[in-house]
């Protein structure tokens, strides 16, 4: 037997691993820690006890993200879906404003989006002869605006995912569907929406990523509402993060495992079909 | 009868700038085997795409069966096309592929089953009908496309290079098997391809085209013993090709005056002027090829001139020789193997040999556009 | 000859382009302008703006303080953006080359489905002063008294590193997936050495990839705060924090909009740095592969088709 030969590029994604694992690690051990300090005391499940009994706030704090995320990911996969089906096969006027417009999102730092919907959802005014005028969307942050400010920073993914899918095809599966007797309604919901599952399963998951991840944009538009990131910031600024919130992330992280094991399968699937 | 007459009508059409279609005019009868054969760009599948509805053409008509088809989009034409790439939906499996249509217009269950299988078994596809496309092979993916492109009883079924993604072998077995399936429901192919071989072995007419214009359209024997133009003699089949002045005519048999080969006697039914310029075409297996001086026994109307083997390629079946005659001239000679041939030995390079045809196997190519 | 009639097509781009328009112009495009706009403008009292137009938000930038927080930004954006793709770059390479992408794939992203500020707050509990790392080497009796691993840069751009790796593997992942690895051999038989060969032969193949990598990785940098905020001191802060501060402390609305202008043309500097380069190279290789040389957004585009159909 040859002896296993030491690899670079294996070690540093070990390493690399180890480091994008320990804080979770670290989370999860936390949760059930029976101290409050970030010292190990013992063994408890005192938070988890607690999340399940007295932190109605929290879990409303949590599934108003969860409900955030995947509406702005419905919303940014419908929108985003059709945009990448109308600029792949057709040529029309908008077209290169589309493209422009939905590649700045991705080379602009995320403050600047979040504050700039800030601006314009509060209804940035000025005083005009003792009058004040406003310019913008005057909307109370909150859920809504959230909403929307997540659904823009996920729209560019979705178009270029299920663009990039929808590469692989030329205008000839097009033609033959319309060739064949179909409509264009029955083009899109018998041809050009199956062919792009995969590319708009993807674009849909990595807006759910992005906006579960996310806490810059919403930082800026989420106002007095309160999102699972905003509490846990609100805690971290006031000095004293409570583990209950270990505890909720810790069954977060779980779950994400399991439904990222099975959206593996799912996946792996479209992938044999697609 | 089944099948459909198409007729095309001054159709125009340019890209931008590039004029890919001059005013063509092609009239395909009944049930006819059809053939658009050109080089890429000259404007073949461009007019096939015209006739789908893919593209609209800038001047001139389509009509199928009298009926101007033009106001109608691609889904409203009795015509059907096989792509290219075959453009099935990898989504589907082989038998939805094929029943598309047919659930497009909601036919009962039992219908689309008997119908799909039945066409299926056409192109002999009876037992995959539940694989996906990505399971076939390209020439598996190709039946399906035609199956699925027949299902609609279309009265025209257009061809797109259908056999340009197979390796040659396949092609040939295909293009068998496409004939079959013309004879067997009639109805009428264009068949677009840059293959001459190919549109030769099957159509019952073709026309050639270049840069935009139909050069000429006539049966496979027509096009390959006759010629229209230059770019037909060499664009058919391989050719030697010469220019020359006309000296003497005696009815149909003409002696002409060749650059750098001089006296050749050749027969034509057209009418040339002493004096005209004209082309003149010998295909290689016309021409005999022998060591010693071909018995002419006073006969005129043989052509024999003499040079050297520059290259004998063996390739099976035949040999081709390259017989240089003087540092500008190189005929293009084919000899097929047979047991009957009278040789005694075989050719070597750089053998002197003599290059013979009669007068009848030479032709007058008219007009020297290209 | 007349115009023959034809079927009328109708223009399905625009309708199923619509949307995408009229969102990213209300939502994105305008506010955008609201902010370039009104950086140009008066302050007024509680973050609204007077009809005037005034460089005052810019003349506040003119200060040492700001020179100071503009150095700190660029300098932080360029170290954690620099280590972030040789971290990268070797795990994105272990990665196209196994045979378990998929499983591996989503291993790098799982942590990427806790929320960015729980992932900060997890680092908080690591490198307090009683925090993980101090209280397992005061258990082991390797040191006395807590070392002091918060508050100070190197913590600021370990949580970077952390934040951004995801985003700069994934990039590279997909394209060095795509990279015909027979050419490493190639050079290998040529005579060049492992590290010559990935040198020579692989990065020039995967630029594509770096390129965007370091986009999504700097850009945001750029403008962030949070970190800065809640493991650094006030002498780290970075433009990101003015923001927040002349949002929310000064309520002085025109400057964090000029901030944010300086911000965007901060971005598009490194961004255009970047490209030339890229596009020198891609124009070089144009005889190659035509599609090389196209504008912008194909690299990330490119990359972006990372998860696509995994």
């Amino acid at each position: 037997m040859q002896k296993k030969r030491f690899s670079f590029s294996k070690t540093s994604f070990i390493a690399s691993m180890v480091f994008l694992f320990v804080p979770l690690v670290v989370l999860i051990v936390f949760s059930f820690n029976a101290n409050k300090a970030p010292v190990l005391t013992g063994f408890s499940l005192v938070w988890y006890q607690r999340l399940f009994t007295s932190s109605r706030s929290l879990w409303n704090a949590f599934f108003t993200s969860i409900t955030i995320a995947v509406t702005a990911s419905i919303t940014a996969t419908v929108i985003g879906t059709l945009a990448a089906i109308g600029v792949h096969w057709h040529k029309f006027a908008l077209k290169t404003y589309v493209q422009a417009i939905t590649y700045i999102p991705l080379v602009l730092p995320e403050i600047i989006i979040g504050m700039s919907l800030l601006a314009f959802f509060s209804g940035s005014h000025f005083t005009l002869g003792g009058v004040s005028v406003n310019v913008g969307f005057r909307l109370n942050l909150g859920w809504l605006t959230i909403f929307i400010a997540h659904a823009t920073f996920c729209l560019p993914f979705v178009y270029l995912m299920v663009l990039a899918r929808l590469d692989e095809f030329d205008s000839s599966i097009i033609e033959a569907a319309h060739d064949l007797g179909a409509t264009e309604g029955q083009t899109l919901l018998k041809v050009i929406i199956p062919i792009s599952m995969p590319g708009i399963i993807s674009g849909f998951l990595t807006s759910l990523t992005l906006s579960l991840e996310d806490f810059t944009i919403t930082y800026f538009v989420s106002g007095v509402s309160s999102t699972l990131p905003m509490a846990v910031y609100g805690q971290m600024y006031k000095g004293g993060v409570s583990p209950v919130i270990n505890a909720l992330s810790a069954i977060m992280i779980l779950g994400t495992i399991v439904l990222a094991l099975l959206a593996r399968n799912f996946l792996k699937y479209i992938a044999a079909n697609g | 009868m089944k099948g459909a007459t198409i007729g095309i009508l001054g159709i125009s059409k340019a890209f931008g700038s590039f004029a890919a279609l001059n005013d063509v005019s092609l009239d395909i009868r009944k049930g006819e085997f059809f053939s658009l054969l050109g080089p890429s760009g000259c404007g073949k599948t461009t007019l096939l795409r015209i006739i789908a509805g893919f593209e609209q053409p800038d001047e001139g008509s389509v009509t199928i069966d009298g009926i101007n088809v033009l106001p109608l989009p691609p889904n409203r034409r009795h015509a059907n096309t096989v792509f290219q790439n075959y453009a099935l939906f990898p989504h589907l499996s082989v038998f939805e592929n094929v029943a598309f249509p047919l659930r497009l217009k909601n036919t009962k269950n039992s219908i689309v089953t008997a119908k799909v299988n039945d066409y299926l078994h056409l192109v002999e596809l009876g037992d995959h009908a539940a694989k996906m496309p990505s399971m076939l092979s390209g020439g598996q993916k190709q039946r399906v496309a035609i199956a699925r492109a027949l299902i609609n009883e279309p009265s025209v079924l257009l061809l797109d290079e259908p056999l340009s993604a197979l390796d040659a072998k396949l092609r040939h077995h295909m293009l068998m098997e496409l004939d079959a399936i013309h004879d067997k429901i009639g109805i009428t192919f264009i068949y677009v391809t840059h293959d001459q071989s190919e549109a030769l072995s099957v159509s019952d007419r073709i026309a050639v085209m270049y840069q935009g214009d139909v050069l000429q359209v006539g049966t496979p024997h027509d096009i390959y013993e006759s010629p229209a133009t230059n770019f037909v003699a060499q664009f058919i089949g391989e050719t030697n090709m010469f220019e020359g002045t006309v000296r003497a005519s005696m009815g149909q048999m003409y002696v002409l005056d060749v650059d750098e080969l001089g006296r050749v006697v050749v027969t034509d039914d057209r009418i040339y002027e002493v004096g005209e310029r004209v082309s003149l075409t010998v295909r290689p297996e016309k021409l005999r090829i022998s060591p010693d001086e071909p018995r002419v026994n006073g006969r005129s109307d043989i052509n024999v001139f003499e040079g050297t083997v520059d290259e004998p390629i063996y390739s099976g079946f035949q040999s081709k020789y390259y017989v240089r005659l003087s540092p500008t001239v190189v005929f293009r000679v084919f000899k097929q193997h047979s047991d009957y041939t009278d040789e005694e030995h075989d050719i070597l390079w750089k053998e002197r040999v003599h290059v013979s045809w009669s007068a009848k196997d030479g032709y007058i190519v008219e007009g020297h556009r290209n | 000859m007349k115009k023959p009639r034809l079927h009328r097509e109708r223009n399905y781009g625009t309708i199923y382009a619509l949307p995408i328009a009229l969102w990213f112009t209300v939502f994105f495009l305008v506010p955008l302008l609201v902010i370039i706009v009104f950086s140009f403008l008066k302050a007024d009292v509680d973050g609204g703006v007077m009809p005037l137009v005034s460089l005052d938000a810019y003349r506040n930038l003119l200060r040492p303080r700001i020179f100071r927080i503009f150095f700190n930004t660029i300098w932080v954006s360029v170290v954690s953006t620099l280590i972030t793709i040789l971290m990268a770059l070797p795990c994105a390479y272990f990665m196209a080359k196994s045979k378990a992408k998929t499983f591996l794939l989503i291993l790098v992203i799982i942590p990427f489905w806790t929320n960015f500020i729980i992932r900060v707050f997890a680092w908080k509990t690591i490198l307090e002063s009683n925090g993980v790392i101090n209280s397992l080497l005061i258990g082991f009796g390797a040191i006395a008294n807590p070392l002091p691993l918060e508050h100070n840069w190197i913590a600021v751009i370990i949580i970077n590193v952390y934040t951004y790796l995801t985003y700069a593997i994934l990039p590279l992942f997909s394209t060095i997936e795509k990279f015909d690895f027979t050419l490493l051999e190639a050079a290998r038989d040529l005579g060049a050495s492992k590290i010559q060969s990935i040198v020579r032969v692989l990065l020039p193949n995967v630029k594509a990839g770096i390129v965007t990598a370091i986009f999504f990785t700097f850009i945001p940098l750029l403008g962030s705060f949070v970190v800065q905020q809640l493991i650094g001191t006030k002498d780290m802060y970075m433009l990101g924090n003015e923001i927040n501060d002349n949002i929310y402390k000064y309520f002085d609305w025109p400057t964090a909009y000029a901030i944010a202008v300086v911000l965007m043309l901060l971005a598009n500097v490194g961004l255009l740095f970047v490209m030339k380069n890229d596009r020198k190279q891609a124009k070089a290789a144009s005889a190659r592969r035509v599609d090389d040389v196209d504008d912008g957004p194909r690299a990330p585009r490119q990359a972006i088709s990372v998860a696509g159909g995994r």
